[in-house]
């Protein structure tokens, strides 16, 4: 029982310390990251919403439905992609110095880096002596992550995936309403189809001489 | 069949994405001008949205943009009917404001807590004095050498904080989000024209 308590206490420890390497470093991948979680767990109950609505007439659910499983899947494709790729690309524009405050000019200056700015390949967070600059580069690093991760999220929530699922949603209530008339259709109940090999029966057995068109 | 142990990324399809993924990023960095931030302005603005843009604010923003754009998206969405458009309309502002409304909340009040049960012996109470460590007090204190009014401190108590309120979230998402939702699509699909039954 003993051992029980303490492993449980000790996996929690280890959860702590892993989510303050993770997130105390880089806030945007941690907006990033429970981000997409959140998205997941809104879409289900979204999507449960519109199917348990018993106010929505059959017509709109056909459309709702769809929209809210579109909505859900682009959501979170389109946060983590888009908002990961947005957030990246803002960390390099610090990390390679091309968005920098005039102590990091300052320091990049005297140890003669500034030809490497801009390089893909460049970093100014692993450099020997970053330390020196640790605190101006935090100050701006941190908003601008933070910043990046939030226009992104905007960009890719509130315009790129509402413009895309309403496309793919459009589509689908089409499709959904013309299967809907095509069954509402009165079907042909008689006469059944008959097989060829009947047919040739009635037809030997019925012979006429002229054919009817 | 042997199955490679080989990363993706040492793969020559990993590799070609890798020196693809590269060359966009170089290409990208050149396009984008470069800017020193001499104003203390400018550099205070960042510092602050680094420490006050908490999960929390960050979904309220989300929320009040969604306002104004999924909204404007939606009623231009002329691929639907009339009818279906306004009720489409009237679902994602009862969505936006039910979602932001726990969102916000639950964030909010989650991060709140563990800030107030993550101490460290460099934490200072209101009378800043030393707050006086407890097994309750440090239930969500890492094992961190870093100072309690830190960054990458206040980084971890909203990250763990936004990770809880998601469990929570799991929950509410039915009990509150979900009734709530429902409630304001038809109360404002009524506001927008349709009735009850329709709607």
């Amino acid at each position: 029982m003993k051992n029980l308590s303490n492993l449980v206490s000790e996996s929690f420890m280890n959860i702590k310390n892993s989510l303050m390497r993770q997130f105390g470093e880089d806030p945007g991948k941690m907006l990033l990251h429970t981000g997409t979680l959140g998205w997941i767990l809104s879409s289900l109950a979204q999507v449960s919403a519109v199917v348990f609505n018993d106010k929505i007439p059959k017509k709109q659910k056909s459309f709702l439905i769809p929209q809210e499983i579109a909505d859900g899947c682009v959501n979170i494709a389109s946060f983590y992609l888009f908002t990961n790729s947005f957030t990246k690309f803002a960390n390099k524009m610090v990390s390679t110095g091309k968005w920098r405050t005039p102590a990091i000019d300052a320091f990049l200056k005297k140890y003669n880096l500034k030809k490497h700015i801009g390089s893909v390949d460049f970093n100014i967070k692993e450099l020997a002596n970053f330390d020196e600059i640790r605190p101006a580069y935090k100050a701006i690093a941190s908003g601008n992550a933070i910043a990046a991760s939030t226009i992104g999220s905007i960009i890719s929530c509130n315009i790129v995936t509402p413009i895309l699922r309403n496309k793919f949603a459009a589509d689908r209530q089409q499709k959904a309403i013309a299967r809907i008339e095509q069954n509402e259709k009165p079907k042909l109940c008689y006469p059944k189809g008959i097989s060829l090999d009947t047919f040739q029966r009635y037809a030997a057995a019925h012979s006429s001489n002229g054919m009817k068109i | 069949m042997r199955i490679s142990r080989r990363p993706i990324s040492s793969t020559p399809l990993g590799m070609a994405v890798k020196r693809f993924s590269k060359s966009v990023n170089q290409t990208l960095l050149n396009a984008m001008p470069d800017h020193i931030f001499t104003s203390e302005r400018a550099i205070k603005t960042f510092e602050r949205i680094g420490k006050y843009i908490s999960p929390a604010e960050n979904r309220a923003i989300l929320g009040a943009t969604a306002l104004g754009l999924q909204v404007g998206i939606d009623a231009m969405n002329h691929r639907v009917d009339e009818e279906t458009r306004k009720i489409s309309i009237a679902r994602t502002i009862a969505k936006i404001i039910a979602g932001t409304f726990t969102g916000f909340t639950i964030r909010k009040a989650l991060i709140k807590s563990v800030d107030a049960f993550s101490k460290l012996p460099s934490s200072l109470g209101k009378d800043g004095k030393p707050v006086q460590l407890t097994r309750l007090n440090t239930f969500f204190s890492p094992i961190t050498k870093v100072l309690a009014n830190s960054d990458e401190y206040q980084n971890y108590k909203n990250g763990l904080g936004n990770v809880l309120a998601l469990i929570v979230m799991t929950f509410t998402n039915f009990a509150i989000d979900l009734p709530l939702t429902r409630f304001l699509t038809n109360e404002f699909a009524e506001i927008g024209g349709l009735n009850n039954e329709k709607s």
